[in-house]
């Protein structure tokens, strides 16, 4: 093992196949073998030539097409052809919201940035957030109004469909609305004005795709406030997180995931401090893999661990045990010491849990009342919005409708056929209300029971406003004409209630509708501005309006009685599955787009699914095997209450024993391209005490039954610098070198550098460790045969990153940015399989520590642009080749396909486009394996709509070319000519990377190295030794640094 | 001593100059002459505009005293009611178009004018010069000619060669006492060597030309396709002197140059209502392209709900107008109708195709320069940075009747100008950073920096 870091269980055995696959750059098989069609003899070779030949000839004589320019009839103002405009939105999905920058060129939207100005998000953004703007180009939206017959919508007019509805209203009964969270103010408003239009008749039923009501009751029950309140991770010195994913999926993660980085930030060598953070989790999450000490429990065992933090803190401060359920030792112990810490970080510490355990809830809300949290670190003066459902009223509208109470029922932003435990039975009552509606703009598993459609817009078509946190506005503004034939959801609203105060004259009646209401509403909460459309324009312009409420503080109910018999349970049984949200895929609302499927799950990294986590045992000898000997792509059967689903799994480290995991969000039945991938586990959720509850206590696994022959993970592709046992030498080798078969160049010799890490109270040391290896580093270099080249670049620009690893918490958000940026095609889950993945940035997931239950590094890995590529020697036709300004530039129309440079890459971050992915080339022949949803008639990409997303100032690579990143050089460009034309040096704002601006806590600095006072050179030098170049003492002289990850685990508990 | 008397008389040449400003100048009549009369008046003074050619004005008004033509000038309609037989003519003939009033002018002003006015009237025409054109073609004619009479000589140099190797031969086989070989041309022709040379040759020649034909393809040096509309950039921008980027906006700000858009077309086109060469026949497509109406001058506000046949009625109402009025009918005549019929349908034929179903909508222009796609190139750069004239690209556009890909626009084309071209170093900021060969030039080690050493010649400066 290299600094006692692996990747997987493959490594760790150093198996044969591993082995292999870390040798070869690309997937084992020949690509011209698995074709089938391809086997190449001479004759065929001959009939291509000749074919090549006269084809050439052909398209010689061709003549060229006529292009066309055409230009506006009256061009408008704003628009200059060729030029980007920024237009400031919000991201808002149910309970999902993010304040952005919305770039458009020619009017369409292409791409998604952060909102500097918003202090909610402050320019971060998810990955959730950077791929919306694939969704609009959707082509299996719903793209007219009309009645829903057999899964399609026949056409109605929008009058035709308003007198039907608003017949309906006419004929009495009840109304209902089915919900997520709504945040937007003006919404509200809207459904106050339908509900008083047709009163003791409509009622809004609110529940949340992954719920959090118990912490809202709780909430109410200890504070009197149904909200949530601010969690202040910035200012906490221990954080304690029973099982809430807050960096990934936990309300709000972007917020949390800034603040929570900024307070792990080393910001210098001496004195550096830290947060620490304790999860106590059944399975790894994201948020659980960035934990400094992470405490396994069973998900039964969730209370009983939340009992015993309680009791032990009470035991400190004076308060009175409660006794409760059995926990297991190792926790009880651990527990214990992280009780004595918070107690003696007392109002400077923070337990959250997301436990939908409503008695849980209040425990951890006592927890934190007896640390003087409150008021302190969770704060009630704001609240967050972002959640606001509860599946109890759900449960009620369902015994409503099968009365046949509801005469109508709305669905808006929900699809609770899917994302309901209960979906069963919500559908046989839906069933029975006369008038269905769906505002949804995909078919999916609700729309297709309802009676009429009403398809909404999508969000960057839309007007609208977001109120994420109290006090905090964001505005929502349409970037592009409606594509289809679809209404705002707030205007069928009014229209429906008949409305007065909805100018239906306007071209744009809601726009109308959401500014007066901010004029006479949002405008009296401001002084600055003293006109409502001086106020409106600066709103808009900026996005955000943020007039915080004044600070009030709360104090626990002390009517409240603490029941430990009232937390969940632990189970007898042999298994538990834990079931949790993933970052990229939800509850499955995100399914349908293929840049989130496609982008690996952080922890497990597999794409396109939800696998059944398996943990990996130790045989106590030499090997780590799968549990009951499973392989990863092995199909079992998983039985939960008596429902039988066929999984794949997936080996996995850090799961409490007994314990396995699967994700939501898989086996979406319709809508569009995530149909047929993963199961669907939302019937084997739980139901108690009328809320969800987010673990099976019984699960029943079969052996193996079969094979996902396309069982995509891309955690061994690309794989660098691991060292395995050599058969031959009999020692450990580096496994990608043993291809080389020559052994006693640089870097064979030693261990190679990729991830330093360490523990807080050891970081002297390994600032020395690291001196010494910067120096032999050095030592090494200077023996080259290269001409150095130093000064060459020392004039002008030079570029170059620092990626802080202490910073980033594997999120995913820079990779989706970069996909979106650089027109990285997606290739579909057999492509993954077959290593083809296109992705230009990828983030390593590394473990170290503890077999069971390890510590991650997470690294964004991509082109390091060395000063000294391995790559350019070995281009044949120099496609590949440095500027001056340091970027390790790619040729494409040069490129030939040797692959010599990937091959050459010690980083392995070159990509090769084995297939006309974006189906940018003429012969339709290679459209037959490209990325193609089911059921459509051309490949993803030849869809004209689909690539209306591209961005056109970057190529869109042809089969058979290498690709890589670029450092964003077409944003490097731009930026370079904006100085040059304001007469001006290049400021660190004028460049600045997608990656570096989806992430949302700053982990990604880039700039010019040859400034001193650039934001990159001050990064890098504020960490001083801990900055290291991977692979340093190979002499690449990569143009990008990392610093090494340090962690502030409590080691009395390992 | 002397140099208070230069001082006296500089003031004195100051005060000459200060003085003359009164008297009336060619000068002052250009600058008024384009502040106030040239958005009616051809400039050439010879063809009509909106308003009438203006040269030989003195000689029509030569009947009458000067200061009618004063009054006519400052304002027209005043002199028209007093009845003045010149000025009614003149309004028979142009009306209802107004003449504005300019009420302000003095009579020396209008001097100046009536000047300025002569002078243009009576020059040669002045053809509007572009930018010298590369002699490359030129030189590279006189080339051929040098390299042929070379080939020439030394393809008798090698004959007299081989004769006299020939003749050595024999003297040489004379002497060991053989019979001379003579050989004939078609045997010299056909031996081995001369053969290999031919294969050699024809292999040099036929790789050569292959080569070079297939860096051709794809390129597009030339072309000039027919537009829908017959636009002549000569009118606009050679003889109006209208600036490129007036209507090519984009060049200065934009990766694109831009097309105009049909509202830019109509800043001019809604007082310049017919052309100097095609009368109504081409503006009136940009009338019907952005629904204007040129008989009420407004534009029409549901014009995208109006059907061909109110379209048609429309502007062939207005061609018809004008094609009475230009010839004086009152009744419309034969050939009125045809050319009625055939400007409708080069309406159509230029505005209605396959993608636009309807008149109503943007001009398709025929693109002319197009580069693949994974070349980037950006206007802003070379015509805000690199203060490149437009005509070092596109040529002598402003002579160009139609326009036509002047350059190859191929790669070794744009390499060779950033190898010759000198960065504008001096006067901005960012090229600051370049410390190195500021030293350099400082030091007199460097004579120039010329863009490919500031990473022109890079390959990820044009495609990424």
């Amino acid at each position: 093992m290299n600094n006692g870091i692996w990747v997987s269980t493959e490594d760790l055995n150093r198996e044969a196949s591993f082995l292999q696959s870390a040798e070869n750059e690309f997937s084992v098989e020949n690509i011209a073998e698995t074709d089938g069609k391809w086997s190449a003899s001479r004759r065929d070779f001959l009939k291509l030539m000749g074919f090549g030949l006269g084809a050439a000839t052909l398209a010689a004589s061709c003549e060229i097409p006529v292009k066309r320019a055409i230009p506006y009839v009256t061009k408008p103002d704003e628009i200059v052809p060729g030029v980007a405009n920024y237009f400031a939105s919000s991201f808002v999905n149910g309970g999902d919201y993010c304040s952005i920058l919305v770039k458009t060129r020619e009017g369409r939207p292409i791409k998604v940035e952060g909102n500097t100005l918003s202090s909610v998000t402050s320019g971060g953004t998810s990955a959730r957030a950077q791929a919306m703007v694939l969704s609009l180009y959707d082509i299996r939206r719903i793209q007219h109004a009309g009645t829903v017959e057999n899964g399609e919508v026949k056409k109605l007019s929008w009058t035709e469909l308003d007198n039907k509805i608003k017949g309906q209203l006419q004929l009495g009964g009840n109304v209902r609305f089915i919900t997520n969270t709504i945040i937007s103010p003006t919404a509200k408003k809207a459904l106050a004005e339908f509900t008083a239009a047709y009163p003791n008749r409509v009622k809004v039923v609110t529940y949340d795709p992954v719920s959090s009501a118990a912490l809202l009751s709780a909430n109410e029950q200890c504070f009197g406030v149904r909200g949530v309140p601010h969690y202040k991770f910035g200012e906490a010195d221990v954080i304690v997180s029973f099982g809430a994913d807050f960096l990934g999926t936990w309300i709000s993660p972007i917020e949390y995931a800034r603040d929570y980085a900024a307070k792990r930030r080393i910001k210098s060598l001496d004195g550096a401090t830290m947060s620490r953070h304790y999860q106590v989790e059944s399975h790894m999450s994201l948020t659980g893999s960035n934990a400094d000490n992470r405490i396994l429990v069973k998900p039964s065992e969730q209370g009983a661990a939340i009992c015993a933090l309680y009791n032990e803190v009470a035991a400190l401060t004076g308060g009175s045990g409660i006794g409760g359920p059995a926990l297991n030792d190792k926790a009880k112990t651990a527990l214990k010491k992280v009780a004595a810490e918070l107690v003696q970080h007392r109002g400077k510490s923070l337990v959250v849990s997301g436990s939908n355990n409503v008695m849980e809830q209040v425990i951890v809300n006592k927890i934190n009342d007896l640390l003087g949290n409150i008021n302190t670190t969770v704060d009630f003066s704001v609240l967050n919005n972002l959640r606001q459902g509860n599946e109890v009223e759900m449960a009620r509208l369902i015994g409503e409708m099968n009365a046949g109470q509801v005469a109508m029922a709305i669905v808006w932003g929900a699809n609770p056929a899917y994302e309901l435990p209960n979906a069963a039975e919500f559908k046989s009552a839906f069933a029975k209300v006369n008038t269905r509606i769906s505002f949804s703009s995909n078919m999916d598993e609700t729309t297709a029971l309802c009676s009429h459609a009403a398809p909404a817009h999508h969000p960057l078509e839309a007007w609208g406003d977001a109120e994420p946190k109290t006090g905090y506005y964001s505005l929502q503004q349409p970037t592009i004409a409606p594509l289809f034939d679809t209404r705002q959801a707030e205007h069928s609203l009014l229209e429906w209630a008949n409305s007065q105060n909805l100018n239906r004259q306007d071209p744009q009646p809601y726009y109308q509708y959401l500014k007066s209401t901010w004029a006479s509403e949002m405008f009296a909460r401001q002084s600055k501005y003293a006109t409502p459309t001086a106020f409106w324009d600066m709103s808009l312009h900026d996005g955000v309006f943020e007039a915080p409420a004044t600070p009030r503080t709360v104090s626990f109910n002390a009517g409240i009685s603490l029941n430990s018999g009232s937390v969940s349970q632990p189970g007898s049984a042999e298994l538990e599955l834990a079931i949790f949200e993933t970052v990229n895929i939800g509850n499955g609302q995100y399914a349908h787009n293929p840049w989130l499927q496609e982008m690996p799950d952080p922890v497990n990294r597999t794409v396109w699914g939800n696998y059944l986590n398996i943990p990996v045992e130790w045989d106590g000898v030499n090997n780590i095997n799968g549990w009951k000997g499973l392989n990863d792509g092995d199909n079992v059967e998983v039985e939960v209450k008596g429902r039988k689903l066929t999984c794949t799994v997936v080996r996995t480290y850090g799961l409490a024993p007994g314990t396995l995991a699967i994700a939501l969000g898989g086996g979406r039945e319709s809508g569009g391209c995530g149909v047929g991938f993963g199961q669907n586990v939302n019937p084997w959720l739980p139901i108690q005490g009328g809320l969800i509850q987010y673990y099976a206590g019984d699960a029943k696994v079969s052996g193996k039954i079969g094979e996902d022959k396309h069982f995509a993970c891309v955690q061994h592709h690309h794989t660098m610098g691991v060292q395995a046992m050599g058969k031959e030498e009999g020692k450990m080798i580096n496994a990608d070198e043993k291809s080389i078969g020559w052994k006693g160049f640089q870097g064979s010799l030693t261990d190679r550098s990729i991830i330093f890490q360490t523990n807080l109270n050891e970081l002297p040391e390994l600032a020395e460790k690291m001196a010494e290896f910067h120096h032999e580093a050095e030592h090494l270099n200077q023996q080259t045969l290269y001409p150095d080249r130093t000064d060459y670049y020392e004039t002008g620009l030079k570029w170059g990153m620092y990626i802080d690893l202490n910073s980033c918490i594997g999120c995913g958000a820079c990779q989706v940015a970069c996909v979106s940026e650089n027109n990285v095609p997606v290739v579909g889950k057999a492509e993954v399989n077959r290593h083809h993945e296109m992705t230009w940035l990828r983030i390593d997931r590394y473990f170290y520590g503890d077999f069971e239950n390890p510590k991650v590094v997470y690294q964004p890995m991509m082109c390091q642009h060395c000063d000294n590529a391995p790559c350019e020697n070995v281009c044949p036709v120099n496609a590949t080749n440095h500027s001056m300004e340091g970027i390790n530039q790619m040729a494409y129309n040069r490129c030939i396909g040797t692959r010599y440079c990937a091959n050459n890459c010690p980083y392995k971050v070159r990509r090769f486009n084995w297939l006309d992915y974006t189906t940018a080339d003429v012969w339709p022949s290679n459209e037959e394996r490209v990325f193609w949803v089911e059921g459509e008639d051309k490949p993803y990409y030849a869809d004209n709509l689909v690539r209306m997303v591209l961005n056109p100032d970057v190529t869109v690579r042809t089969r058979g070319v290498i690709e890589k990143c670029s450092f964003c050089v077409q944003r490097i460009q731009e930026g370079k000519l904006t100085a040059k034309r304001e007469n001006r040096a290049v400021l660190d704002n004028d460049i600045r990377t997608a990656c570096q601006t989806a992430c949302p806590t700053g982990a990604i600095v880039f700039g010019n190295l040859n400034n001193p006072d650039s934001e990159v050179n001050k990064a890098r030098k504020a960490t001083e030794v801990l900055a290291y170049k991977v692979l340093e003492e190979v002499n690449t002289r990569p143009g990008v640094h990392y610093s090494a990850k340090i962690r502030n685990a409590n080691e009395a508990l390992s | 001593m002397l140099l208070k008397r230069i001082c006296w008389v500089f003031s004195l040449v100051l005060l000459a100059s200060f003085a003359a400003q009164a008297a009336p100048t060619i000068e002052a009549g250009k600058e008024l002459f384009t502040a106030n009369c040239a958005a009616c008046h051809n400039k050439n003074m010879k063809d009509k505009l909106t308003g009438p050619a203006l040269g030989g004005t003195e000689e029509r008004w030569k009947a009458y005293p000067r200061e009618d033509l004063y009054s006519w000038i400052r304002n027209s309609q005043a002199l028209v009611q007093a009845g003045h037989p010149r000025a009614t003519e003149l309004w028979n003939q142009w009306k209802p178009v107004l003449m504005n009033n300019f009420t302000g002018l003095t009579d020396e002003q209008i001097e100046s004018i009536l000047l300025y006015i002569n002078d243009v009237y009576t020059k040669k025409p002045d053809t509007a010069k572009g930018p010298e054109t590369p002699g490359d073609q030129k030189k590279d004619s006189g080339n051929m000619w040098l390299f042929g009479g070379l080939a020439l000589i030394l393809a008798l140099l090698a004959f007299a060669l081989m004769r006299i190797v020939d003749n050595l031969g024999n003297i040489a086989r004379v002497q060991a006492g053989q019979a001379p070989v003579s050989r004939t041309l078609v045997q010299t022709l056909t031996t081995k060597g001369a053969v290999a040379f031919l294969v050699f040759a024809l292999t040099l020649i036929f790789g050569y030309k292959t080569v070079d034909n297939a860096t051709r393809m794809q390129r597009q040096q030339n072309y000039q396709p027919d537009q829908p509309v017959a636009f002549s950039h000569k009118i606009h921008s050679g003889v109006n002197k209208i600036d490129c980027q007036y209507c090519h906006d984009g060049a200065r700000r934009s990766k694109q140059s831009v097309i105009p858009a049909a509202n830019t077309c109509m800043n001019c086109h809604s007082a310049v209502k017919k052309g100097t060469q095609s009368g109504t026949a081409e503006i009136t497509k940009i009338f019907a392209s952005i629904g204007f109406d040129p008989i009420q001058n407004t534009y029409i506000p549901d014009y995208e709900n109006w059907s061909d046949k109110q379209i048609e009625d429309l502007y062939k109402k207005w061609i018809g107008q004008e094609y009475m009025a230009a010839n004086s009918l009152t009744a419309m005549n034969d050939a009125g109708r045809t050319v009625v019929e055939t400007q409708w349908e080069g309406i159509v034929k230029a505005l209605k195709n396959d993608s636009n179903g309807k008149i109503q909508g943007p001009i398709e222009w025929v693109r002319i320069h197009n580069l693949p796609d994974h070349a980037y190139f950006n206007h802003a750069q070379h015509v805000s940075v690199g203060q490149v004239t437009c005509q070092k690209c596109h040529g002598p556009v402003e002579q160009m009747d139609v326009v036509y890909q002047y350059s190859t626009l191929g790669m070794g084309w744009c390499i060779n100008c950033h190898r010759e071209t000198e960065v504008k170093f001096e006067g901005n900021e960012y090229y600051k950073q370049y410390e190195r060969y500021h030293q350099e030039l400082k030091s007199g080690d460097r004579e120039k920096v010329t863009v490919s050493d500031i990473g022109g010649l890079e390959c990820q400066k044009c495609h990424y």
